[in-house]
């Protein structure tokens, strides 16, 4: 009876009347009695009806447009339809068709559409009409506008002018505020919020003690420079960039380094990296000209944050590759959208944006960025220190080459006859079916990109070889591309640009050890059996070898070349101290390999010429060909004791540079564009390719970006720009989210017309310009904010029946705490937790639940070995128990705000699982061995002021000892002695305790 | 516990609705109706969507099913071994496949192999059934096969996912969790979604059985057979006997908050109900109430151990749905040697220990399930996340393949002894009426009376829906 017959006795079912005011709820729960507002305004009143009702059929995507009408335009509301009629026509209700239709009887006509179940209420009808006899004036969503503050800044103090506008708002709907919490209640708040532990109990004896002004300032500033905030606020950022350390899907290979990017998190919120730094370096950290060091260990900072990219999910051996590039790409773009800007750019995948101004070439726009954009192995370790004698040897280099010259260059009798030049090669022309992708015999990379140290400017052609036997030097090398141009085991990439494979073979003539050459396909990188084992080739024969790569079965595909000094091993890049690799060339065939032809011409040249040419690194291969010929001829001068020290030197600086731990980051591929996808399939892209450009629909003033690189530069530039209004309101509102329990805008990820529209307007806008004009700095915000009077209420009184929500503040929200927050709690209070901070992971405590491919040989401790919960293992396929019960979010998009559930597994969990039983037993042990608590009385204080952060009430503490009384008795026979007895009574104590409801909330 | 009360006459109990208005707006919760372990009150705003939903939309027609139970064939069954007989594979055995191939996972592709098993037709609708399944070929009269099921990816995890949620992609919510959104629970003590995990998660992990961006009431809770069903649903040794007195005194202590918050006081009611599952979920697993005529039907007492560990997931499916869970799902058996039913090589000895172990368990079920009435109201699905080559990998296995493959439903609504859909003479392709997966979700919540396209959840700026913007109901196998 419930779906079929309830219409008709709507007005009968009470539940139905709760539905009703439910429906209306927040914004206008007292509509049946409000009055129209005196101004109707239209992004607060008008809009969201129509995007709740409208603009499926008459907004933005014309793929779903109905009767060539829009409504998101007043353009398109105000023109002339076919039907001959107007929508709206400003000011002249009664002539608007609009009207006419929302408030027709005529299930035939009325919209929108009976079906829909979207009926306009009378409340709407009134403010549409009102709206529209106002003039029906059209303003861009109020996201998109700048943020402006018109209001007076009446306060001296940043916190100060926040409670204002807050009080503002609580006079103005009537509300009264709650009184300041109590000292108790406020160190455990602030506690939480900034570390996400509880504070000591010692520390809280001390700040209810302690009588000064300044205490509660006192108290704030010690947690911002507490090692533990990081940590606290490092987690929250890790929910909205989908953190995890493996890849999920079938084996769930490991993230290489993630737990490195955790880390990163962590010092920079401790160490009050400004967030614009924090955005560019998670976007582009790889392309900073001065990236930022870690002031300890020098390690370049700035790259590790691109590890944000490469938080995604990876398939094992997809079939289709070219969907899988675009489902990563996909999830990359809506992280981006999401985490920076607040906006569902993914949306716009597979037709235009059904609500806010992206089109689908915005789309892919971000497309051609992020897939220009290459996945890297990035060296950890002190960079700079690398450079500067990477450099040194270089400079030695030089001045080997510079010493040498000027003797050659001296009286040669023959200087003044040019010498005929021909090239070297004596292989037979080529057959047709050869190409030739690079020759790295000549001096340059022929339009590959090198990065790292390793392969240095160019070729080794023409580097001098000693001979150490006899102390001379023995030739000049011929070229090929080298990753030991400094020595072994550093780091280093040759890539070439994107092709398209249109022979059967590709053929590499390397050598090397430990290396590997990679065919990185439509940018996969997960390159492993049963489909795509053949093209990733170790490299480990120091003997020329030819390298031959089968790719008939992928003719037309998308790829790169990628040639490594180290190689994969389960997806995670390895290098050991004696690798390197050479590569002579690159051919494609399709029958049978042929050694290329070296493309010299001939040349006339003196021989004072020829070696200008070496000196200033200008040489061509025969003319280092014919300068060998002269030195074996003995025309040459080959004693150079002073250049062989010099080069010993250079050998031993070399060998100081190695690079053995890596994380996987990103680095610039060659820049394109990308084809729309029609109705985002990706094997149906469009013909013509759209321009590399940031969300033009929303920043108008903007030209594509039409550089070599990727592009992601311009991206940052956009978002970092004066007059972009989402970069610091959608911070500011989460970090308000984080502080306050609930966002300014509730919907901390969805900015756009669907998301929730903000409570304080003027409030989110003063703190985003304070934010900008503060440097950007998070910590000042947060202080701010805890700073505040609305911070500092209580959680009982204020107006709970008039705003049951507390949209207005009028006092502090209780809220439960997040799943670590319970977690370290518990530690805490038991005297486990150890603070060690950083380093690899906890492995996760495996289950007999927790089943399945890549399961992990080994369960990590039960107790985490009393580490944060932040240090927990993150594996997508195995995700901690507690974490999933207590809803930290599943890694896979971003989530800057977590779902708070209650269900019975989190009871279950607190009530059974051993984890918690056995830390009540070691609170149990650390209230009866200390030996200032020496009535069992004492031991209640303390286990309250460990769990609660409180002291109990003299009937709190009366019952207590009467359950630990009865406990005792209880369990006389389970135990062997008195103490043994104690402990057992206490730990059930400390179990209640834990399992209190004040315990996992805060108040 | 109302275990036959027909569900479709349902309406808001007084106790739901004075839940709904105890929690107060902001934060409305629906005991037993849109939580699957009657979540209490929550303070985000999902479950006002839940609430819509609800009332707005489910159900959105007659529904004849109340329950699914979901035997879930790991790895992919192979169609032309099981119920898709082709007898030109016999004719061409051995020889070069005469038509074209797609790339396979392995790309490993040998000679047309012949089927090792024989097939004949069974009851009266004459459904061809090979050797493997000797068993519920004779329940044949009931089951509807589909012949020409497709799935879009030819690899375990990806096809694993869209199976299970419609997406290829990890993280979206499981059909189980959908069906919990849509519908609610009967039983407030259990939860509405269970895996019955038989030692194989498939690939891609309880990600199969999540609840994605739905709330986290609605996810998967997994059980074994064993002693302990549950994760935590047994105190331990030395609290069980006195924890009610310990959850007493909890209570009387928590008692000091309530008042404060909504959020607190159903926190404070939902250890009552953990405390009640702690009671209801082990008696699940206590078979001594049930007949030796009825372990036998399951093949509890056979010689092997695998069929009854399966036997003991079916019947232990049939005293969920009894209890009036919603959706539960049976994993496979784990067997030393053998890799689920993904039989890349040793076809014969793989499929035919795999058939053994779930056989006789899966007829015991159907015909249990009949003799007690509850197949009229229980809908019993069939299938693996793909179907397999008809052409070897290497010399005595095959490859997987997403063009084509068979699976069957049974019970509430089913039109009995149907056959549906038709591949080529190879079973390679489908050549008519090709069902996707996103059909049989469609079909799936059809038959428990949702209109797949109304049930819609708002994440991330869209609607999102189990069959995204797909899915055909296929209505001629409905009776």
């Amino acid at each position: 009876m419930l779906m079929l017959n309830w219409r008709g006795y709507f007005f009968l079912l009470p539940v139905f009347f709760a539905m009703l005011v439910f429906f209306c709820l927040p914004s206008c729960k007292q509509e049946g009695k409000q009055a129209l507002p005196a101004q109707v305004d239209f992004n607060f009143h008008i809009k969201p009806i129509l995007v709740q009702k409208c603009y499926l059929c008459h907004g933005p995507d014309p793929s779903s447009r109905e009767a060539g009408l829009r409504l998101d335009l007043k353009e398109g509301a105000t023109m002339l339809l076919e039907s001959g009629k107007t929508a709206i026509v400003p000011s002249a209700v009664h002539k608007s068709a609009l009207i006419e239709r929302i408030t027709s009887d005529n299930p035939e006509v009325v919209m929108p559409p009976p079906s829909l179940k979207q009926k306009l209420s009378d409340y709407e009808v009134a403010l549409i009409k009102k709206w529209i006899k106002e003039g029906a004036e059209y303003e861009p969503h109020w996201a998109f506008m700048p943020a402006e503050t018109n209001k007076k800044v009446v306060k001296a103090d940043f916190f100060e002018q926040i409670d204002a506008l807050i009080q503002e708002k609580i006079s103005e709907k009537g509300l009264e505020s709650s009184e300041k919490a109590d000292k108790y209640q406020l160190i455990r708040r602030l506690s939480f919020v900034l570390t996400g532990l509880p504070p000591d109990v010692e520390r809280v004896k001390q700040f209810v003690a302690d009588e000064c002004p300044e205490a509660y300032m006192d108290l704030v500033d010690e947690y911002l420079n507490h090692p533990a905030f990081g940590e606290k606020w490092a987690s929250h950022w890790m929910d909205v960039v989908r953190y995890a350390e493996t890849k999920g899907h079938e084996f769930d290979y490991q993230i290489q380094g993630a737990w490195r990017f955790r880390d990163y998190l962590i010092r920079a919120f401790n160490q009050g990296v400004p967030y614009d730094q924090l955005l560019k370096e998670q976007l582009m950290g790889d392309m900073l000209s001065s990236p930022r060091e870690n002031p300890v260990s020098g390690e370049n900072e700035s790259a590790l944050g691109t590890m944000f990219f490469t938080m995604s999910e990876g398939t094992h051996s997809p079939v289709d590759i070219k969907k899988d590039e675009a489902d990563r790409i996909d999830n990359m773009i809506d992280v981006v959208g999401k985490s920076f800007q607040g906006l569902t750019v993914a949306c716009a995948k597979c037709h235009d944006h059904k609500f806010d101004p992206i089109p689908t070439a915005d789309y892919y726009g971000l497309y051609g960025m992020l897939g220009s954009t290459r996945f890297s192995p990035l060296p950890v370790g002190n960079g700079k220190i690398k450079f500067n004698t990477v450099s040194k040897a270089a400079e030695l280099k030089r001045k080997i080459k510079s010493l040498v010259a000027n003797e050659w260059t001296g009286p040669l009798e023959e200087d003044s006859i040019p010498v005929r030049l021909v090239n070297i090669s004596s292989v037979p022309e080529s057959a047709k079916d050869i190409n030739i992708i690079a020759d790295f015999r000549g001096l340059d990379f022929q339009g590959w990109k090198a990065d790292g140290l390793a392969f240095g400017a160019n070729t080794t052609l023409g580097e001098p070889i000693f001979s150490s036997s006899t102390s001379t030097l023995k030739a000049l090398s011929p070229g090929f591309a080298s990753s030991q141009q400094f020595g072994r085991g550093i780091w280093g990439a040759l890539r070439s640009p994107d092709f398209t494979v249109d022979k059967n073979f590709i053929g590499i003539s390397a050598r090397g050890k430990g290396a590997s050459i990679r065919i990185v396909m439509e940018n996969f990188q997960l390159i492993s059996y049963p489909i795509y084992g053949g093209l990733d080739q170790k490299v480990d024969d120091e003997a020329w070898q030819n390298y031959t790569f089968d790719l008939s079965a992928w003719k037309g595909r998308k790829v790169y070349i990628e040639i490594l000094p180290g190689s994969f091993v389960r997806h995670q890049y390895t290098q050991k101290a004696d690798a390197y690799i050479e590569a002579e060339y690159v051919i494609s065939f399709d029958e049978a390999w042929q050694t290329p032809d070296l493309k010299d011409t001939e040349a006339n040249l003196s021989i004072s010429k020829v070696v200008n040419h070496w000196v200033t690194g200008k040489s061509s291969a025969k003319e280092i060909a014919f300068l060998n010929r002269e030195l074996t001829k003995g025309k040459l001068k080959k004693d150079f004791p002073s250049a062989l020290a010099l080069k010993m030197k250079c050998d031993s600086l070399g060998r100081l540079v190695k690079d053995s731990v890596f994380i996987q980051g990103v680095t610039e591929g060659f820049g394109g564009e990308s084809n729309i996808f029609i109705r985002g399939n990706h094997s149906d892209p469009s013909n013509e390719k759209v321009p590399r450009i940031f969300l033009s629909g929303i920043f108008e003033e903007q030209k594509p970006y039409q550089g070599d690189g990727s592009g992601r530069q311009q991206m940052v530039e956009m978002m970092l720009a004066a007059d972009n209004p989402l970069t610091s309101r959608v911070m500011v509102n989460r970090i308000w989210h984080h502080v306050f329990g609930k966002g300014l805008v509730e919907t901390v990820d969805n900015f756009g017309l669907q998301g929730k529209l903000p409570t304080h307007p003027e409030l989110l806008d003063y703190l985003a310009l304070a934010f900008v004009k503060n440097s950007w700095s998070i910590k000042t915000m947060i202080k701010n904010m805890v700073l505040t009077q609305a911070f500092q209420r209580s959680t009982s009184g204020g107006s709970m029946s008039l705003d049951p929500d507390n949209l207005y503040l009028s006092r502090y929200s209780v809220r439960r705490l997040e799943a670590e927050s319970i977690r370290d709690a518990v530690l805490k209070a038991a005297g486990t937790l150890d603070s060690t901070m950083f380093g690899k992971p906890v492995p996760v405590h495996l289950t007999e639940f927790m089943q399945g491919r890549g399961r992990p040989g080994d369960s990590g401790p039960l107790d985490g070995n009393g580490r944060r919960s932040v240090y927990l293992e993150v594996r997508r396929n195995f995700l901690d128990r507690m974490m999933t019960a207590f809803d930290r979010p599943t890694p896979f998009t971003t989530f800057g705000k977590r779902d708070v559930t209650n269900v019975p597994a989190q009871s279950l969990f607190l009530m059974n699982d051993p984890f918690i039983t056995e830390q009540a037993n070691h609170m149990a042990n650390q209230l009866l061995n200390n030996k200032n608590l020496m009535e069992d009385e004492d031991r209640i204080n303390d286990a309250y002021l460990r769990a609660f952060a409180r002291l109990p009430s003299p009937d709190e503490i009366s019952k207590g000892l009467g359950f630990v009384n009865k406990t005792k008795i209880q369990l006389a026979e389970n135990a062997e002695s008195d103490k043994a007895l104690n402990i057992l009574a206490w730990k059930e104590y400390c179990h209640a305790l834990f399992n209190m409801k004040s315990f996992i909330y805060l108040m | 516990m109302n275990y036959h009360k027909p569900f479709f006459n349902r309406t808001l109990s007084r106790r739901e609705m004075l839940k709904m208005s105890s929690c107060g707006f902001g934060s409305l919760a629906l005991m037993g109706m849109v939580g699957s372990l009657g979540s209490a009150c929550k303070s985000t705003d999902r479950e006002s969507q839940a609430l819509l939903s609800q009332l707005a939309k489910a159900p959105n027609f007659l529904p004849k099913a109340k329950n699914v139970i979901f035997l879930y064939m790991d790895g992919g069954v192979s169609q032309v071994d099981s119920f898709d007989p082709k007898p030109r594979l016999a004719k061409e055995n051995g020889m070069d496949p005469k038509f074209k191939i797609d790339a396979t996972q392995f790309n490993n592709n040998g000679k047309i192999l012949q089927s090792p098993w024989d097939f004949k037709q069974y009851g009266e609708s004459g459904l061809a059934v090979s050797e493997l399944f000797p068993h519920i070929a004779s329940c044949a009269d009931d089951l509807a096969l589909i012949r020409s099921m497709v799935s879009d990816f030819p690899e375990h995890t990806n096809a694993n996912y869209f199976l299970h949620t419609g997406s290829g992609l990890q993280g979206r919510p499981s059909m189980g969790a959908w069906v919990n959104y849509g519908l609610g629970t009967e039983n407030s003590n259990l939860p509405g979604y269970v895996v019955l995990d038989g030692g194989l998660i498939p690939p891609g992990g309880v990600d199969n059985f999540k609840n994605g961006f739905l709330p986290a009431d609605y996810q998967a809770s997994i059980m074994k057979t064993g002693n302990i069903p549950v994760a935590n649903i047994k105190p331990d040794s030395t609290s069980a006997k006195y924890q009610k007195q310990k959850l007493d005194f909890i209570h009387e202590m928590d008692a000091r908050e309530e008042g404060s918050s909504s959020e607190i006081e159903a926190a404070i009611k939902n250890y009552e109900l953990a405390y009640h599952m702690q009671s209801s979920v082990p008696e699940l697993t206590e078979f001594s109430a049930e007949s030796k005529a009825t372990q036998k039907l399951y093949g509890l007492f056979d010689e092997d151990l695998n069929t009854r560990n399966y036997g003991a997931q079916c019947l232990m499916a049939r005293r969920l749905v009894e209890r009036g869970v919603r959706f539960v799902e049976l994993t496979c058996p784990y067997m030393s040697g053998i890799d689920r039913w993904d039989q890349h090589q040793s076809l014969k000895d793989g499929h035919e220990r795999n058939a053994h172990a779930v056989d006789q368990p899966i007829a015991g079920l159907l015909k249990d399930l009949k003799s007690r009435g509850l197949l009229e109201e229980t809908l019993v699905v069939w299938t693996g996340e793909f179907g397999r080559t008809p052409f070897a990998q290497g010399s005595d296995g095959r490859d997987h393949n997403p063009s084509a493959f068979s699976m069957w439903m049974a019970g509430a609504g089913i039109k009995k002894g149907t056959i549906y859909g038709q591949t080529d003479e190879y079973g390679y392709r489908v050549v008519e009426n090709p069902v996707t997966i996103h059909d049989l979700h469609a079909t799936i919540l059809s038959l428990l009376g949702v209109d797949h396209k109304q049930l819609t959840y708002h994440f991330g700026g869209r609607d999102f829906r189990l069959t995204d913007v797909h899915g055909n109901v296929v209505k001629d196998i409905l009776a």
